[in-house]
This record gives C-alpha cells, sequence and structure tokens, in this order.
C-alpha cells in the first residue's frame, strides 16, 4: 500500500502530474460512454470545480473566508464574453488567459483592503461585492448587454473530433463530448498547478499565517503579501472557473451569478473536504449531477416536481447538507473513511505522523 | 419653509433616513449578536424574513395588522433562540469559520422553504398608513404618513433596546456575560441563558426592520433582506460591530450615501457606494469607526 500512498499525498511534482494526469485520463474515456447530456453536467461540472478548488485554497490555506467567488467568477466570465464577443476567431487559451487576469485583478482589488480584516469582516465584505457584481452587469447595458446579457458563438468542434463519430446524432454527441473533454483538460491544468502550489513555499507560507500570523510574521513571511496573493489566485481560479462555464453556456448573463450561487459553492467545498484537491473534485461531481439528484430525492419521497417545493428542493437540500457537514463532519466527505480503509488500518497499524494540511 | 420641504435636497434627506432606519435596524440586530456570542450571523436578514412571512400573512385571516407584527416579533424571537440553542451552541470555540458556513447554510434553507411554503412572488402587506405623499403649495414633499410611520417605529425599537440595556436588571446581566463570560457565571449570572437572549432579542429587532421593509413599496419575497442585510451589515462593520450607536449612525449614513449617490451621481454605481463606503471606513480604522478601544484577539 506504500506506493499508493505516496501517490496520493502527492510528494513530488512527478506524482502529482501522473496523478492529475490519470484522473483526467480516466475522466475523458468516461466521456466516451456517457450519453450528451450528461456530457455537458459534466462539463459544467469541470469549470465549477475549478472554483472550488480556488475557493478551498483559499478558506482552508490561507484561512480567509470569502462570499464572494460569484462576483469573480461574473468577472472572469464578463471578461472572456465581451471580449470573445468583439473578437471571435481568438483561440480559446488566450479568451481564457484574459479571464484569468481580468479574475485575479478584481480579487487583487478586494484584496488590499481585505488583507486588514479577520473573519466575520471579510465574509462580509466579499459578500458585499458580489451583491454588487451582478447590478452593475445589469446597470452597464452598453458593455454587458443588461439583463440579456451577450451571446457568443458556441465552441467549435474541430472537424478531426467530429470524424470520430457515426450515426444519427454524430454532430449532437460529437459537440457534447469536446466540451466535456475541453473543460477536463482546462480543469486538469489548473488542478495540477494547485497541486504544485500547495506543496511550494508559498503554500507553506500560506498554512503559517493560517495557523499563527505572529510566528510566520518573526520567520520573515510577509503577511500582507501572502494574504492578498491568496486571494489573487483564489479571484483568478474562480474568474477562469466562470469564464469556462459561460463560454460552454455561449452566453453570458446576470442571472447566471446570483449571490446564492456563492453559498453554493461554499456548500460544494464544504461537502467535498476543505483544502484538498479531492475534495473540489467530488464538489465538481455533485455539482454536475445535482440536478439529477434532486430529481431523485423528489421522485423518492413523492414531491412534484414543478410544485413550489420541488423546485425549491435543491435550495432546501444544499443548505441542509451544509449545515449538517459543518457541525459533524467540518472536514467533508474526504474524511470520512470507507470500512475498507478502517480493515486495512486494523491490519497494518500506523505510526500517527501529524497532518499539517488538516483544518484545525 | 415650504419651498425647502420640497426643495431636492430635503427629498433626498427624507428618503435616505427612510432607508437608513431600516439598515440601523439590521445593523443594530447584528450588533447585538455579535456582542453576545461573537458570531457574525448570516442568516439575520433571511430569519427575519421567514418570521415576516408567518406573522404578516395572518393578515388574509382577518387579524389586524398590529397583532400581526407582534406575531412576527415573536415567531422571530423562537426562531432566534431555537438557532442559538441548536445552530450555534455545539460550535462555541471552534474556528470562526464554522458558524460563518452554517448560518450561510442556514440562509439558504430559509430562503429556499420561504419559496417552497409562499411562492417566490411579491406579496404585498396592508400598511397601516398611506403611502401618498404629502404636498406643499402643489408641490411634493417626499414624506408620507408611512414613512414618518416607519421612522418613528425605528427610533421607538432602538431607544427600547438602549433603555433594556441601560436600566434593566436583564441588560446588566447581558452586558456583563458579553464583557466578561467566566466572571459573570462565578456571580451567579446563567450566561448561558443570556446568550440564548441576546439572540432572541436580536431576532426580534431584526423581525421589525423586515416588517417595515416588506410594509413598504417593495413587499416581501423570500430574498427581500439579502440587500437589506449586506446593507445592515456594511453599517455595522463601518460602526465596528461592537456599537450599538455606530450601528445606527452607520445604518443613517449608508442609506442616506446610496440615496445621494443615486441622486446626484449615476443609479449605475449606487449599488457600490455601500462597498465604497465600507472599504474607506476600514482603511482609515480597520476596527470601525465606533469602538473604543483598537486591538483584536490573536
Amino acid at each position: 500500500m506504500d506506493w499508493w500512498r505516496s501517490f496520493f499525498r502527492q510528494e513530488s511534482t512527478h506524482s502529482r502530474l501522473i496523478g492529475v494526469t490519470a484522473l483526467a485520463a480516466l475522466t475523458l474515456a468516461i466521456t466516451f460512454v456517457l450519453p450528451p447530456v450528461a456530457n455537458s453536467e459534466l462539463a459544467g461540472g469541470a469549470a465549477i470545480a475549478i472554483v472550488i478548488l480556488g475557493l478551498s485554497w483559499l478558506i482552508g490555506w490561507s484561512g480567509q473566508i470569502s462570499l464572494g467567488n460569484s462576483g469573480f467568477m461574473a468577472v472572469g466570465a464578463y471578461a472572456a464574453g465581451i471580449w470573445a464577443h468583439h473578437h471571435n476567431t481568438t483561440p480559446l487559451v488566450f479568451t481564457l488567459a484574459l479571464a484569468i487576469v481580468a479574475g485575479g485583478l478584481s480579487g487583487l482589488i478586494i484584496a488590499i483592503p481585505s488583507t486588514r480584516l479577520r473573519g466575520p469582516y471579510l465574509a462580509g465584505l466579499t459578500l458585499a461585492f458580489a451583491a454588487a457584481v451582478t447590478p452593475i452587469a445589469q446597470n452597464f447595458t452598453s458593455v454587458t448587454g443588461g439583463e440579456g446579457g451577450i451571446f457568443l458563438n458556441s465552441l467549435v468542434t474541430p472537424s478531426w473530433f467530429g470524424h470520430l463519430f457515426s450515426g444519427a446524432n454524430a454532430v449532437i454527441n460529437a459537440n457534447a463530448q469536446w466540451t466535456a473533454d475541453l473543460a477536463v483538460v482546462v480543469a486538469a491544468v489548473s488542478f495540477f498547478f494547485m497541486a504544485n502550489l500547495f506543496h511550494s513555499r508559498t503554500g507553506r507560507a500560506m498554512r503559517l499565517v493560517r495557523d499563527n500570523d505572529v510566528a510566520a510574521e518573526l520567520m520573515g513571511v510577509d503577511l500582507l503579501r501572502t494574504r492578498s496573493s491568496a486571494f489573487m489566485i483564489a479571484a483568478a481560479y474562480a474568474g477562469l472557473g466562470g469564464a469556462l462555464y459561460s463560454l460552454l453556456e455561449a452566453s453570458v448573463r446576470p442571472e447566471t451569478f446570483p449571490l446564492t450561487l456563492s453559498i453554493t459553492l461554499l456548500t460544494l467545498m464544504v461537502l467535498g473536504g476543505i483544502g484538498t484537491l479531492s475534495g473540489a473534485v467530488i464538489g465538481g461531481i455533485i455539482y454536475s449531477f445535482s440536478a439529477d439528484l434532486v430529481a431523485h430525492v423528489n421522485s423518492l419521497t413523492g414531491v412534484n416536481p414543478t410544485s413550489n417545493l420541488g423546485a425549491n428542493m435543491q435550495g432546501i437540500i444544499f443548505g441542509v447538507l451544509l449545515i449538517l457537514t459543518m457541525m459533524f463532519a467540518p472536514r467533508g466527505l474526504v474524511s470520512l473513511r470507507t470500512p475498507i480503509q478502517k480493515l486495512f488500518r486494523i491490519l497494518r497499524p500506523r505510526r500517527q505522523t501529524p497532518d499539517l494540511g488538516e483544518l484545525h | 419653509m415650504s419651498a425647502f420641504l420640497t426643495s431636492s435636497l430635503m427629498h433626498n434627506i427624507f428618503g435616505g433616513l427612510a432607508q437608513g432606519v431600516v439598515y440601523s435596524l439590521v445593523a443594530l440586530s447584528l450588533v447585538i449578536v455579535w456582542q453576545s456570542t461573537h458570531v457574525l450571523n448570516f442568516a439575520q436578514g433571511a430569519m427575519a424574513m421567514f418570521a415576516t412571512y408567518i406573522g404578516m400573512t395572518e393578515i388574509d385571516r382577518g387579524i389586524g395588522y398590529w397583532w400581526c407584527v407582534i406575531i412576527s416579533v415573536a415567531v422571530g424571537m423562537i426562531v432566534g433562540g431555537l438557532t442559538e440553542r441548536v445552530l450555534i451552541r455545539p460550535l462555541y470555540g471552534k474556528p470562526e469559520i464554522n458558524p460563518i458556513v452554517v448560518m450561510v447554510g442556514f440562509l439558504g434553507v430559509l430562503e429556499a422553504l420561504s419559496a417552497a411554503i409562499w411562492t417566490s412572488s411579491t406579496r404585498n402587506i396592508a400598511e397601516p398608513f398611506s403611502q401618498i405623499f404629502y404636498h406643499a403649495n402643489g408641490n411634493l414633499v417626499y414624506l408620507s404618513p408611512f414613512i414618518i410611520f416607519q421612522i418613528i417605529l425605528a427610533i421607538c425599537i432602538m431607544l427600547l433596546v438602549a433603555a433594556l440595556f441601560r436600566f434593566t436588571r436583564l441588560g446588566l446581566q447581558l452586558r456583563a456575560s458579553a464583557l466578561a463570560p467566566e466572571v459573570s457565571r462565578l456571580l451567579g449570572i446563567r450566561v448561558s441563558r443570556m446568550l440564548t437572549i441576546g439572540w432572541m432579542l436580536s431576532a426580534g429587532v431584526g423581525a421589525i426592520a423586515a416588517v417595515i421593509q416588506a410594509s413598504g413599496s417593495f413587499g416581501l419575497f423570500p430574498t427581500n433582506m439579502d440587500g437589506i442585510f449586506v446593507a445592515g451589515f456594511i453599517a455595522a462593520a463601518v460602526g465596528g460591530l461592537e456599537s450599538p450607536i455606530g450601528a445606527v449612525a452607520g445604518g443613517l449614513l449608508i442609506g442616506l450615501a446610496e440615496q445621494f449617490i443615486l441622486a446626484y451621481w449615476s443609479p449605475n454605481v449606487a449599488p457600490l457606494g455601500g462597498i465604497i463606503i465600507l472599504v474607506v471606513a476600514l482603511m482609515i480604522r480597520p476596527q470601525g469607526l465606533f469602538t473604543k478601544h483598537a486591538g483584536r484577539r490573536v
């Protein structure tokens, strides 16, 4: 089991690269068997997983809370959307890079006052930011398209990819799978960068700042710079995720980024597990199939999905899950040990090593 | 005099004050909870909205407006007390992120549940006073009986809360347990009961704010307190979260600032008004404009 453990502890860049590539390859393989609807859902989930990862980094590693990630998503999405609307031949990589820069800049602007704040003040300030973004997008009609938003050309499936498909629904299948594969690849690249960041000098400094900022300062860590860079990175991830999500949807609209999206993001992050890569993956998967999940709960409980209760079931379930997870398993689903893992523990008792990545 | 009353300056001052008192009440309720348990209650607005729904929909059954207000406040206090006992009590001593996350979850549950029970469409509540503006010499004065009522009601509630904390035995016990829980416990105050009472008081004040907001022209809908909560939080943070007077002043400031930005600058940037004030205020004094002692707990 040793190779297994060292693999999942991601002790070297090499193992991280192999791990992320393996997971991405597995997901890409799965997209070949999924129906087109599930592939579209998966694409959205991959985009959201990127945002969750940024939030996870911010809360789990730097100890700063943000309720404004839906706002950063909107900034990235509008930057990419406005650019793509006027220059629709730009390569996707460039558009996404623009979203990363725009998201990061907005994060930096929020970070400047934020780094002097703690816990509740910070949460409130970021919430106020997220609440302000949607009305601004609705008001500046000439740039953002107002209520209706901006419509974009849908992503072009390359012809070599289209040739892989045949049959009646070849085009639909190819398009759905291409968007899913694209999103998975972008997510894999961002996960790889974050995995390295977790174990870098900055990552270690960040944990020290989170646990004891006085000690960190004594050791020569620049608190202001460390805290604001954490914010900037989280916002850049949100910007990238938001842009990717909007490009997949082929439109940027204010109603994609309501305040409740911040709550959903927080729920998914807490559910998966704060400050872990696998937690963000789990969060993304739950997001992808949350509609199916809710429909399943509705049919199990016999609630009419078109009734008021059925339409609001998702909000109720997510809220209850967030409360229950935070109260009874604050480290999320990744912390729940399966019976098989417990069995291995009993068979091979190991020396307990302190896990620094743990949220205290 | 009448020319002065109908001027656009007074128009904006009245409008700003009318919205500002609602922000002040929300800020005040946030400060009460913050002082008693050091939790920033992100579900404050939603709890108040929920209580208002339960109380004010009783109007449909022919119960008078004032009885409905009383029911709303009572329901709000019960919800507040239960929330402290069930959701917040297990989290004392945990990292400060935990109660924030739990209350954000509670906010989501309450809004979804309200939309499920009462639908998300706007419900108008028969206001107790006319919303028709007064006239002076044929010109409009931005004051209606309802606006006067809402300002006076808010001021009465603030004075009541101030009197409770200042002059009653309960108020003294509440202040003591917020300031020094250990010593208070040794002196025989039931500190845990005081924490619950603090939450109940706060939720009651919040319910009044929601009743005023819902009775006005915006009506009642499940997310109607979202924006009010954000403004109320900004007001409380500008005042410093520790100071009830700061919270009230902050609320009036935010209300007036929003109105003036709307009138004299651009409606497009009005949503940013509060956040600009917050950032500027926090840059000048990170601990809030009205707190006496600087420094934070490490």
